[in-house]
């Protein structure tokens, strides 16, 4: 097993330095640069000396070399930690991203449980109880989570808190907090936002899981020897959960990295309308700047963790299931 | 004996087949596909919804781009069938409807005239229009009375009938992921066919390539993409390159199961005998190996559009995707980006509805299409 997750490690490399190339020339593509937006911009605001600075900014930037030379030199300083300095706020691309790393993981892994500690209880008794109140309610529910969009979702909950509470629960902490040292207080005020975003992330993930589970469930259950285990007068606690859902959690786990890439999708444009600091929200507007270095960091970042989600669930696999052979 | 007579004569032995009916394979799957409820009344959700996004012109109670100047922000004032007295009528109406100026606080206040009734008529003129760029005419289904004014679903900030940009989005959001499934499902199935039927270097390079798009976060990059149409693009270019964007990472997968299935089917005897009988390779490609793939394919494509759907709604929630004078259900939600404005004026989240409506259809619909194409399983 060692060796077959080193393999795939070592096969991990050339696909990643395929990602960070891509990554890096769809960012090169628009004819103008982040200099002539800029200029462009301090002109409309009446600011027309900005001109001058052009090819200044440019040398500064680094943007006059030729997009292969930049590329391999972000390579190069990529395999040393550093990835550069964003155009918009002239601090180092690592410091911008560790800064809010914390806080993104903290969601993510919130998200992540949530949608798993919660999908995969309801998928089994919706399972179990097919066809029943319960069963219909729950698959309604997965099916507006897996049908609205993201947006719609944290939206949707904004509103809620809203009337519940007069408070628009923007961002991760009230404004009085936000430079705040972790404290009891602001743990507590982090909490009172957080619930929000954390919820509205996994929501469709959990829709998601809990559909499957289901599905694999009801395929398990028909099996015959569900019905020898019965014959044999098992409870059907030990049935469902000892022998049914042990059979049934095969392709959850293959799921693993899908519903991760999924979170960070729903992430991306939650962050955005909920105004998280997180990693995905600075990402958009990166984007739409042009800040190259900047969104080029997090876009690598962000393939690895899917990659890195794609491995541990093929390793989680063969580890729960011997039947399972790599070569 | 007697029975022996019969037999040699041959009406009864004919009979048992009569009973047993012969099914093709097809007819087995449309079988299989009607009995699944939920598939069939997906169908016919979808099917409803592109018919009037394609007569949207005529379903329309008003041009898409007509202002009412006077009602915007109006909530949708439906249609009644009892008056303020509580009297029946068999037409339904509208109230009229005002705008006064408060003295007091100087706001615009609409009120509602209940004095004023306007008639639900059918078949009305009002702004021209374009049916599939082909039929000019005036003609909408549906309208009051002069003088009167209809807003199914209210109006937004400019006064637009929100039914109606409902009716015209549905175009774009409708048609924009066929059209990025159809893009990625023709060069994903070539890429299939040619990885799979010849494998070698061509094959490792590909599936390097396809292992790469997998390992990319769908929005992230669909964000990066759509940041890259330039702003200048008129409407309907933009339409194509969002529609490009979102299928840039879905062939991978279609590829990949396409391969597998060729993979299979290439040593297969019906493959095998058309080679021998001299078969170009283009020939077996696309007239043996392609049908064989065709109902996984279909099943992976209906799968493949509710998100590319999700994906343009997000793209024009958030001013990257499709642009002003188009219009998109993402766009129209665009409008209600805040709670202020979503406590203030509901009704503008109900592209939502239909947004939903969509991608659960077309869930359902896969679904069915899953289980019909594998007819003899259970």
């Amino acid at each position: 097993m060692l060796a077959y997750t080193g393999k795939r490690l070592l096969i991990m490399m050339p696909t990643l330095l395929l990602i960070m190339a891509v990554g890096f020339f769809i960012m090169q593509l628009p004819a103008n640069d982040y200099v002539t937006r800029y200029v462009l911009q301090q002109g409309q605001m009446g600011n027309s000396t900005a001109v001058l600075q052009e090819e200044l900014m440019r040398q500064q930037f680094g943007l006059d070399k030729p997009p292969v030379e930049r590329f391999f030199s972000w390579m190069a300083g990529f395999l040393r930690g550093d990835m550069g300095v964003s155009f918009v706020d002239s601090r180092p691309v690592t410091t911008i991203i560790l800064e809010r790393l914390p806080l993104t993981l903290v969601i993510s892994a919130l998200a992540f449980i949530l949608s798993w500690g919660i999908g995969i209880p309801l998928g089994v008794y919706s399972a179990t109880h097919q066809y029943k109140a319960g069963d219909i309610a729950l698959t309604t529910v997965a099916f507006v989570g897996i049908g609205l969009p993201d947006f719609l979702l944290a939206l949707f909950f904004l509103v809620i808190a809203f009337l519940a509470s007069g408070q628009v629960l923007l961002g991760l902490n009230s404004p009085e907090f936000v430079n705040a040292p972790w404290s009891f207080a602001r743990i507590m005020d982090f909490a009172s936002y957080a619930w929000l975003s954390v919820t509205a992330v996994a929501f469709s993930g959990m829709a998601l899981i809990m559909r499957v589970t289901r599905n694999n469930m009801l395929e398990e259950l028909g099996k015959n020897y569900v019905t020898t285990l019965r014959a044999k007068g098992l409870p059907e606690r030990v049935v469902i959960w000892k022998h049914v859902f042990r059979n049934a959690l095969h392709p959850l786990v293959t799921m693993f990295g899908q519903v991760l890439a999924f979170l960070i999708n729903g992430f991306a444009i939650t962050s955005a309308v909920l105004n998280l600091p997180t990693i995905q929200s600075i990402y958009l507007t990166a984007t739409m700047q042009q800040d190259v270095f900047l969104s080029g960091g997090i876009l690598v970042l962000i393939a690895i963790t899917v990659m890195l989600g794609n491995l541990i669930s093929d390793v989680l696999l063969a580890w729960l299931d011997p039947r399972v052979r790599y070569d | 004996m007697t029975e022996l007579t019969v037999a040699t004569a041959g009406p009864i032995s004919t009979a048992p087949v009569e009973r047993t009916q012969v099914l093709s394979v097809r007819q087995l799957a449309f079988r299989k596909f009607r009995r699944n409820r939920l598939a069939v009344l997906g169908t016919v959700i979808l099917l409803i919804m592109y018919i009037s996004a394609a007569l949207a012109g005529f379903i329309a109670p008003y041009g898409d781009r007509e202002t009412h100047s006077e009602f915007s922000r109006v909530g949708p004032n439906g249609l009644h069938f009892f008056d303020a007295e509580g009297q029946f009528h068999l037409t339904p109406f509208v109230y009229g409807l005002d705008r006064v100026t408060d003295r007091a606080t100087f706001k615009q206040v609409l009120t509602v005239d209940t004095e004023r009734r306007y008639e639900l008529r059918w078949f009305v003129q009002g702004a021209p229009y374009t049916l599939m760029g082909l039929i000019k005419s005036d003609i909408h289904l549906f309208g009051v009375e002069e003088g009167g004014k209809l807003f199914l679903l209210g109006t937004d900030s400019k006064g637009r009938d929100l039914f109606t940009r409902i009716l015209y989005g549905a175009q774009v959001s409708l048609t924009v992921g066929l059209v990025g499934v159809i893009l990625s499902l023709v060069f994903g199935t070539t890429m299939g066919l040619l990885t799979g039927y010849y494998g070698g270097w061509f094959d490792e390079v590909v599936q390097r390539i396809i292992e790469m798009t997998l390992a990319f976060p769908q929005i992230p990059l669909w964000l990066a993409l759509a940041a890259l149409v330039p702003p200048t693009l008129p409407s309907t270019q933009v339409y194509f390159a969002i529609s490009i964007v979102l299928s840039v990472l879905s062939w991978g997968a279609l590829a990949r199961q396409v391969r597998a299935m060729v993979l299979s089917l290439k040593t297969s005897d019906f493959v095998r005998a058309a080679r021998y009988s001299n078969a170009s390779t283009t020939r077996i490609m696309f007239k043996h190996l392609l049908p064989s793939t065709m109902s996984h394919i279909l099943v992976v494509a209906t799968l493949t559009i509710p998100a590319m759907i999700l994906g343009e709604t997000a793209l024009s929630f958030l001013g990257l995707g499709i642009k002003a004078p188009m219009t998109s259900w993402g766009l129209l939600l665009n409008e209600a980006q805040s709670v202020q404005v979503i406590l203030e004026l509901p009704w503008l989240l109900s592209p939502a509805v239909f947004v939903v409506l969509t991608i659960i259809s077309f869930n359902f619909v896969g679904d069915g299409l899953r289980d019909a194409a594998d007819p003899f399983s259970r």
